[in-house]
């Protein structure tokens, strides 16, 4: 697998996003990902706000209008993100800090979901309070999203190989 | 922009917080006498404008600090304290801006600020006034000599020193990580917010009102105030990777009309005015993507400082 590894991050792709100087390559990317992050972990952040009672005013089954827009953010920075793993693939594959913000980021995903089932398609939903269990889901997604933030930075500062031009 | 011309900036805008606030209080004061609604919500509005101006006075004062140190004449340590009593004044110019932005938000929604916000902004207004004021002086002396006591050295008691600050966040090797980690958060919620009032503008979730989502303002101003301070913490840390790095320059002035954007979601009638189902009218859509479209610009900016721009 290695090998495989070594041959994505040696493709003209990688090195043109890695070594290039211009704006577009690694800076580039990087931005985009900061964006989508910026996209999803908001507005997930402030519909789980929602839900544990911030604003009431605001409707909570209209919030569910918003989910379109927080997919775009996901789906950016999975396509951003392939691309940074990409450049350093042999690096991350071993880098636990990695498989941690994974984690973080799969669970938040499951939370999304379970979410969009159990809060938004509930019948009573305008009709009584949030039921509890809706609210540790939102509460437990908000973790979530700190903590996929937290790895994605603590990737340029532990573990192995640290990509010295990453921001200090 | 070079180390001399932000040296001349900041001597244009340091007379916002200093002389400009003077005249907010006043107008504060004379305001909450009269007890006159609209003198106190112009007054609150100069104190946001005014601590949203303090962050580049500051900045640029670090830059004027790199032009002149040198110069014969020039005491470091007079800049060193004038410096440290400038981010003391600054901390509480900024906190003194977030309340103010409170009591403008509560204007909006209930046509009165809460006393206990009022009082809050006259107290932290009044010691912001003495603190600029002592800055002020002690940042004259650097290059009016003349006014200096003769033979008195600055006090060397300072409650907060920048060089401890830097110090420490330079020696706590989880510090700087963790800086940028809620500086990230920050973005987030700032995104988050300005993004979900924008995309209602645009017809998206129409079905709720202006009103609810005015709601939600205050966790995009506990994002900006998140990044405010983590943002200074970075600042002072290595000020020379910042000074003269142009990037950084853009995204300031990007946040600063960003910032003066949030007045329009926070107190204006025409947003204010939709309501659930309404279409919104098309400055509303103007003004909101237009915010979108700084704040992108800011993460833009922010991300590319290490690459655009000479100083890493």
């Amino acid at each position: 697998m290695m090998g495989f590894l070594a041959a994505i991050e040696q493709s003209g792709f990688s090195v043109w996003v890695r070594e290039s100087n211009s704006l577009l390559a690694y800076p580039g990317v990087l931005f985009l990902h900061t964006l989508g992050m910026g996209v999803v972990a908001g507005i997930s952040a402030l519909i789980s706000l929602r839900i544990l009672g911030c604003a009431r005013e605001v409707p909570l089954a209209d919030l569910q209008k918003l989910y379109p827009y927080m997919w775009a953010g996901f789906y950016l920075n999975t396509v951003t993100g392939i691309m940074l793993f990409a450049i350093d693939a042999t690096t991350k594959i071993i880098d636990p800090v990695f498989y941690v913000k994974l984690a973080f980021i799969a669970a938040a995903l499951v939370l999304m979901y379970r979410i969009n089932g159990q809060v938004f398609s509930d019948p009573l939903l305008e009709k009584r309070p949030v039921q509890m269990n809706g609210k540790i889901l939102a509460f437990a997604s908000i973790v979530c999203w700190m903590g996929a933030i937290t790895a994605g930075r603590l990737l340029a500062y532990v573990g192995p190989g640290v990509i010295s031009s990453s921001g200090n | 922009m070079s180390l001399s011309l932000l040296a001349h900036i900041h001597l244009l805008l340091n007379h916002f917080p200093t002389v400009g606030f003077s005249v907010g209080l006043g107008l504060f004061l004379v305001a909450l006498y009269a007890k006159s609604d609209p003198l106190t919500r112009v007054g609150l509005g100069i104190f946001l404008v005014i601590a949203l101006i303090s962050i580049p006075v500051f900045m640029t004062g670090k830059a004027a600090q790199r032009a002149i140190k040198d110069l014969p004449g020039v005491s470091g340590v007079l800049t060193e304290t004038h410096e440290d009593a400038a981010l003391l004044a600054l901390a509480f110019m900024e906190v003194t801006g977030a309340m103010a932005w409170l009591g403008l938000w509560q204007f909006r929604r209930t046509s009165r600020a809460t006393n206990g916000n009022l009082i809050a902004v006259l107290v932290l207004s009044l010691i912001t006034f003495g603190l600029m004021a002592r800055a002020a002086n002690i940042g004259g002396e650097i290059r009016h000599p003349e006014i200096a006591v003769q033979g008195a050295d600055p006090v060397d008691a300072e409650w907060i020193r920048v060089a401890s600050i830097a110090g420490f966040i330079n020696e706590t090797n989880w510090a700087w990580p963790t800086l940028e980690t809620l500086h990230f958060m920050g973005l987030s919620m700032i995104l988050g917010v300005a993004l979900i009032v924008n995309l209602r503008m645009l017809g998206v979730a129409k079905n709720i009102s202006f009103a609810a989502l005015h709601r939600l303002l205050p966790w995009g101003i506990l994002g900006f105030g998140l990044n405010v301070f983590t943002g200074f913490l970075f600042f002072v840390t290595i000020p020379d990777q910042y000074t003269t790095n142009r990037a950084l320059h853009i995204k300031i002035i990007l946040m600063m009309i960003a910032g003066l954007n949030i007045l329009y979601f926070t107190i204006f009638e025409e947003p204010w005015k939709l309501g659930a189902g309404d279409d919104a009218p098309m400055r509303a859509k103007v003004v909101t993507t237009v915010s979108v479209v700084l704040w992108i610009g800011v993460i833009y900016f922010g991300r590319m400082m290490p690459f655009i721009g000479n100083s890493f």
